[in-house]
Parts: structure tokens; sequence; C-alpha cells
């Protein structure tokens, strides 16, 4: 009897640190879950094509990745697209992309002008696709570019 | 010579067209040209409601000058209009009587990684520590539109640490 209350005692014992702890990181994480959290953010620039605004990434609580375009500008163009480059930046003279630079294509531009969001892949790799493009997919041409930075 | 050209484009000028229509048409879908007076504005909202993590008003990246500097720095503004500037994943190298001011990002005295003369400024405070996230209440005046860059500066030396140019976020 006085081993099986032993047993018991040392059981809640062992248990104890663990008990409250578990509950109190669950809350932190479904109030964390609850939020969206800006991932990246920065600014266009472009010469050929005068580009301006911002890019921002989010991330929704389910994990999905949203690209957010604000005070948005750039001129409009045929087959316009937003896709992610994998590269640090682009100079405002880089009216072309290389051919052989990586890229993940987000979608047709909604407009040339304002506040617009385009969803990226499941799976994208921000650390490698650091760069936001405007990109003419017809020409080849880069009209802007928004390098990405750590928010 | 003339005369024999004219009557060739007039005895071809069926071929000519033939040719030219197709061309012009294809140039046409191509280029798009009448793109450049016609705009598509669109206005989204969010993707999210009120649930996001707070905003800020603007934002900007600090850069090294005469010291390495990196990190940023971000304007937020509360309900009642009081305004913040906040330092997040900051890092910049200790010093005597260091800063933290907002400038003029066109202000010639901040090319140099020393500042000759007076610099026009705002005084933020002394810089809280040289690592981690830290809030400097705006002086209620401030116009963000001018003074619209961030300096780390050690006033002793004149010398620029770092600076962010703020953009609107």
């Amino acid at each position: 009897m006085l081993q099986k209350i032993n047993l018991a005692v040392a059981f809640v014992l062992l248990t104890l640190p663990f008990g409250s702890r578990p509950s109190a990181s669950a809350q932190d994480r479904t109030k964390q879950n609850n939020q969206v959290k800006t991932l990246e953010t920065g600014t266009f620039h472009g010469k050929v094509h005068q580009t301006s605004g911002r890019a921002t990434v989010y991330q929704e609580p389910d994990g999905k990745l949203v690209l957010r375009l604000t005070n948005f500008k750039t001129s409009n163009g045929p087959d316009v697209h937003v896709i992610l480059i994998a590269a640090k930046d682009a100079d405002d003279d880089a009216n072309f992309l290389k051919t052989d630079t990586a890229r993940v294509e987000l979608g047709k531009i909604k407009g040339n002008e304002g506040d617009q969001n385009y969803e990226i892949p499941a799976g994208t790799d921000l650390s490698k696709y650091q760069t936001v493009s405007i990109y003419c997919e017809r020409f080849n041409a880069n009209f802007g570019t928004a390098p990405l930075e750590k928010f | 010579m003339n005369g024999t050209v004219s009557s060739w484009v007039l005895s071809n000028k069926w071929v000519l067209a033939g040719i030219a229509v197709p061309v012009l048409v294809a140039a046409w879908w191509a280029f798009r040209p009448e793109k450049l007076w016609v705009n598509v504005k669109v206005n989204e909202p969010a993707p999210f409601g009120s649930s996001a993590d707070l905003q800020p008003v603007y934002t900007g990246v600090l850069a090294g000058r005469a010291h390495p500097t990196s990190g940023r720095a971000s304007i937020y503004q509360t309900a009642d209009g009081k305004r913040d500037l906040r330092l997040t994943n900051f890092t910049t190298s200790n010093g005597p009587d260091v800063h933290l001011v907002l400038a003029q990002s066109s202000d010639n005295s901040l090319r140099q990684d020393f500042v000759k003369g007076p610099l026009d400024d705002v005084e933020l405070g002394l810089l809280k520590a040289n690592q981690g996230d830290q809030n400097y209440e705006l002086p209620g005046s401030t116009d963000l539109s001018k003074y619209d860059a961030v300096v780390i500066y050690c006033e002793r030396f004149h010398a620029v640490f770092g600076t962010a140019k703020l953009d609107r976020f």
C-alpha cells in the first residue's frame, strides 16, 4: 500500500512540471495561429517602365503565403505577369531577365495600378526566391523589381 | 527610276497590302500600343481582417555607414495618433554618445560617413542599446514626409553609424 502511494506521489511529482506548460504553449500557439504574419517587404524600382510601390509577403494562419502589392503603379503592357525570381535584386538597367534565372509564376497582373493580392504556391522557398519582378513574358522584359527583406 | 518604283508598287498593291495588313496586326497584337494610355486599376482588400500583426505606416532597412549596421526601422501609429519608431533585428556597433535621430534623406551632409557642420534633425533620444528590438516615441509635430531618414548618429564625433530611408508601407 505504502509502495503504491509512493509510486503515485512520484508519478504526480514527475508529471507536475509538464502539466502546466503544454497548456500555456498551446495557448500561445493558437494565438499566433489566428494571426496573419508579415514575413517580408520591399519597394519596387524600375527605370525603363516606371514602377513604384511596395510588395509584402504575408503568411495566413493556415500557412498559406500571399504577396500583396500596395501603392503600386507600373506601365500597362501585353502579357505582364507577377513572378518571384531567384536573385538578390535586378538592376534598374536590367531591362531583361537572364533566361536561366529561376522563377515562380504568381499569375497575370490584375491591374497596373492599385492594391492587389497574389497567392504564392505552397512550398515556395522564400530564402531562394528573394525578389518580386513585374515581368512581360512576351518580350522577357523586366518592368520593375522589388527585393524582399525580412520584416 | 522613281516612275518604275511607283508603277511597280501600283501594279503589286494587292500583294503588298496582303503582306502589310498581317504584319501590322501582328505588331499590334505583340506590342498592344493602346495600353500606353489605358490603365487597369484594382483595389483588393488586404488578405486579412483585423487579425494581422500591427502594420506600420513607414518602414525601411538600415544600412551601415561608418560602422556596420543592420535591421529594420518602422513607424507605428496608435489610434490616438501617437507615433513610435521601432527597431527590429537591429544591430550596430557600440559607441559613445550615440543618438537615434530623424533627418532628411536628401540632406547632402548625410552623404558622407561624417557630418560636417550642424545636421538638421529631429532628436529621438540616446540609443537604448546597440542590439535588439526597441521603441522610441516621436515628437507629435514631426513631419515624416520631410524627415524621412532614420540615422544612428554619434554626436560626439558627428559619425553616421547607419541610415534607413523610410518608405510608405
